[in-house]
């Protein structure tokens, strides 16, 4: 027994001394900076005396970007880094070492929350730059380990060339700006497939109203749009049956939404709870209906992007669905690129069989168009010292290049020069489908032209990390990949485009985020499916819920 | 009834230890090599565990500065305690009733196959039934939900209607109904026949004079399997269950990969409440996470103990 005791005593004694020998504080706004010295010459006061900082010299810059940046290591992002150092050590007129870390999309807000919690400012690998979708931004934003950038911003050399104005709306109340935004939103259209149309004997033309819409839908999981002669299609599919993890949450089933919101947004200048208002319970109404009509598919609960993309593509159209909204532009190449892959399309006849829903009256009654998400930001990381000239350095190499219509951004745009895309003559064929279909592609010597994928030479590369279409600043140099369906995808949402509300910022919202984001996600599944009524589901999270987001809406309001 | 000071041999001559240093020094050879290994589990095992510091401080990405006891406090009665509580409860439930389902779906299969005559049909067995084991959760998990979707890629409901015994889909998955009893059958399918070989090990050591006997006797098949099989086999079963106690709280995978936001009433366990609150936050406090991580710790621990104890009772040895 007294060995027991003893062995036990010994153990306490184990546990409690190394809890008290490990208590190294971690001063995550410590003042070390990655070791670089600077490319900026500042001033700073101290106890009223004036020192010069030497020049600050950037050497290393270390980034971390999500799946937006194209470009991976298995598609020629070393290629992609070598031309970037090479472009900016010339602009800047120093070496820079760029390092590239690139976490798995859908896990990448987790990792960076790891990232920026266990490694130090004096890490090697602390980031001096990162991507952020816009509410992950709104999140990080009040936590001080960002840098405002509104000055930097103010006075770039780009700065002229911007043609959309969204980083207005990335400025708090007081001015201070925590991320730049190179592109814009980007949103998301209805896709309907017309041979579907056809075959219900309906026209795009006729769906103006919700109604009309519902009918269609109904025609699709009903009336074997397929021809088949047997049931399993679905009118609509979705990666949830609202986004709620992202703004703008509404985007992937905007007819059912309509002008409900469910989140935080502003009204007349109010902060409210969209989630609470009356728009909210007439919308997850309409999402019961379809659910129990059969008409949306239930593997949309909980369909990811792929899932979904996937199934409205599927080489068995028997189990597909016939309209899906999805992003514009570029997707909507690739949404008809995998149509013809799998081949229930005809080359060529892109447009023709996939055709794009104009918003609904619904839609036009309450937003006015479609949705122009919030685009994601870089934001450069603030080491707290007091001084600029770390961050300016990183601006200046950084975003600044991105932005200057020329070399750099064409990288950031259509990634590394004779890997990615290439002004030189050259001949080389894609075989895809079934069928082993060949197209040929020729190239005069100077016509700029996209190469086939590093990662799949039978398809075709679209484009890096910035939208040609999108992007704040347009490139200079005339290069434009002339693809007709890209083009065609963002004059049609361009036609319709309208801002998204923008996101709150609040350090109450962002300590309890994801239990609000997760406890939307069980009123909204368990209202569409009928194990509560819409407003038994609503109440439900404003009992749970209800105090702690009056709280925010009241900080919100009072900023 | 006192020691005496010293100890002392069979004839009552007293043993008098050398000094600890010079017993070192004469098995330095031993302590050398003991050293790299002494050297890697203070490194492996000992080194993490100074994170459990973490639990009493507020760890953000902005801040870490100490708070004593708040995150227990918040835990066991403050606004996470609905959350953490069900987690806890639903492990419980969830593991033990795991544990004792797949134990006798194992004992049942295990009595099957060792009646079984035909060798090649025994073997055949055995390997398919092992094969799902090997199967990692995350294939498990997929091949299930595309199996029990309420879509029309759902086989199961799709069947079902065919037959006219559904006239809508069920969405298993997603109803807090269903989600446990599914729960259970995939592990049984999963688990059931690597479970077998402990028990197929002892029944092949089941003494063959005894079922002799039992014919001499005149007991049927079902007599020889119920008087001579199963409490041939009680033991390992006890022993069984005892080992895997110990265990009830480590449950993450199986979990993680089937459950979903309209299940956590059922299905939440406490490595997943630990995870969601971790990583899916934009923002997480380590602290609070790191407490709960601390509390199951301890749990485990006291588990571990009881099953020792149990273990020391039952077969007259522990398990640590």
């Amino acid at each position: 027994m007294k060995k027991k005791v003893l062995a036990l005593l010994l153990a306490s004694a184990m546990v409690a001394s190394l809890a008290a020998c490990g208590g190294t504080s971690t001063d995550n706004g410590g003042s070390t900076d990655s070791g670089n010295s600077g490319s900026t010459t500042t001033t700073s006061t101290d106890g009223g005396n004036t020192t010069t900082a030497e020049p600050y010299v950037l050497d290393e810059l270390y980034v971390i970007v999500d799946g937006t940046l194209t470009a991976t290591v298995d598609s020629g992002q070393d290629a992609f880094i070598e031309q970037w150092e090479q472009l900016v050590g010339e602009k800047i007129g120093h070496p820079i070492k760029l390092t590239i870390e690139q976490p798995e999309h859908s896990g990448y807000q987790a990792t960076v929350s790891q990232i920026l919690s266990t490694r130090q400012q004096s890490d090697a690998d602390y980031p001096d730059a990162m991507i952020m979708s816009a509410s992950m931004f709104r999140e990080y934003q009040t936590t001080g380990i960002l840098w405002d950038m509104a000055n930097a911003y103010d006075n770039a050399d780009f700065h002229a060339n911007v043609r959309f104005q969204n980083n207005e709306f990335n400025k708090d109340s007081q001015g201070r700006m925590y991320g730049i935004a190179p592109t814009r939103g980007n949103g998301c259209v209805t896709y309907v497939k017309q041979t579907w149309l056809d075959a219900v004997g309906m026209k795009l033309d006729d769906i103006k109203t919700f109604d009309d819409y519902y009918k269609m839908l109904k025609a699709f999981a009903e009336n074997d749009p397929d021809g088949n002669g047997k049931g399993g299609t679905y009118g609509a599919i979705a990666a949830g049956y609202a986004n709620i993890g992202e703004a703008p949450y509404i985007n992937y089933l905007p007819e059912f939404w309509q002008g409900a919101y469910p989140a935080i947004l502003q009204r007349d200048g109010v902060w409210v709870d969209g989630f609470q208002e009356q728009a909210t319970i007439d919308a997850l109404t309409r999402l019961h209906q379809a659910y129990v009509d059969g008409v949306i598919d239930p593997d949309t609960e909980e369909a990811g992007t792929k899932q979904a993309r996937e199934k409205f593509w599927n080489a068995d159209q028997s189990v597909a669905s016939g309209t899906f909204a999805y992003w514009a532009g570029t997707w909507y190449n690739n949404i008809t690129n995998n149509m013809i892959k799998q081949g229930i399309m005809a080359e060529g006849d892109q447009q023709k069989d996939l055709v794009m829903l104009p918003p609904i009256k619904e839609i036009q009654d309450t937003w006015g168009g479609l949705i122009d998400r919030e685009a994601p930001v870089w934001v450069i990381t603030d080491d707290g010292d007091g001084d600029d000239s770390r961050e300016q350095a990183i601006f200046d190499a950084l975003i600044e290049t991105m932005l200057d219509g020329d070399k750099v951004e064409t990288l950031w745009v259509y990634g590394a020069e004779d890997v990615h895309w290439s002004v030189k003559a050259e001949d080389f064929e894609t075989v895809t489908g079934d069928d082993k279909k060949v197209t040929e592609y020729h190239y005069e010597d100077g016509q700029f032209h996209l190469k086939q994928s590093p990662n799949d030479p039978n398809s075709i590369w679209s484009k890096n990390h910035l939208d040609p279409i999108l992007v704040i600043v347009p490139l200079t140099n005339g290069y434009d990949d002339p693809n007709p369906v890209v083009q065609a995808g963002n004059d049609f949402f361009n036609k319709y485009a309208i801002a998204a509300p923008v996101s709150p910022a609040s350090e109450t919202l962002t300590e309890i985020q994801s239990e609000l984001t997760d406890a939307k996600k069980v009123a909204i599944n368990a209202a569409v499916t009928g194990e509560k009524t819409p407003e038994e589901a609503v109440a439900e999270y404003v009992a749970a819920w209800g105090d702690t987001v009056q709280g925010i809406l009241d900080e919100l309001n009072a900023q | 009834m006192a020691k005496n000071k010293f100890e002392t041999t069979s004839n009552g001559v007293p043993i008098r230890h050398k000094p600890l240093g010079m017993r070192i020094w004469n098995n330095r050879g031993f302590y050398l090599m003991f050293l790299p290994v002494f050297i890697f589990v203070l490194i492996i095992n000992y080194w993490p565990m100074l994170g459990i510091r973490y639990s009493f401080y507020d760890y953000t990405v902005k801040k870490m500065e100490w708070v004593g006891l708040k995150h227990f406090q918040d835990m066991f009665s403050g606004k996470n305690s609905s959350d953490f509580w069900r987690s806890f409860f639903n492990t419980l439930e969830l593991s033990i009733m795991k544990l004792l389902i797949t134990t006798a779906a194992s004992v049942i299969v295990s009595v099957f196959i060792n009646e079984m005559g035909n060798l090649l049909a025994k073997k055949t067995l055995q390997t398919v039934i092992y094969l799902p084991h090997f199967l990692s959760w995350a294939v498990t998990a997929a091949i299930f939900t595309l199996f029990l979707s309420a879509s029309s890629t759902g086989f199961v409901n799709e069947t079902l209607k065919s037959w006219g015994v559904l006239e809508r889909s069920i969405d298993f998955l997603h109803l807090p109904t269903w989600w446990r009893p599914i729960f259970y059958l995939i592990n049984i399918w999963k688990e059931t026949g690597w479970g077998t070989v402990i028990f197929l090990a002892t029944l092949s050591g089941i003494n063959p004079e005894l079922y002799e006997a039992a014919d001499i006797d005149g007991a049927t098949r079902m007599q020889k399997i119920w008087y001579v099989t199963v409490p041939a086999l009680a033991n390992t079963v006890i022993i069984v269950l005892i080992l895997n106690l110990a265990k009830v709280l480590n449950m993450f995978e199986s979990v993680f990969v089937l459950y979903n936001t309209r299940v956590y009433d059922v299905s939440d366990v406490i490595s997943t409440y630990i995870y969601r609150k971790t990583f899916m936050a934009a923002v997480p406090n380590y602290g609070f996470t790191t407490a709960v991580g601390l509390f199951k710790s301890i749990v485990g621990a006291f588990l571990v103990l009881v099953c020792n104890w149990a273990s020391k009772k039952i077969r007259g040895r522990g398990i640590i």
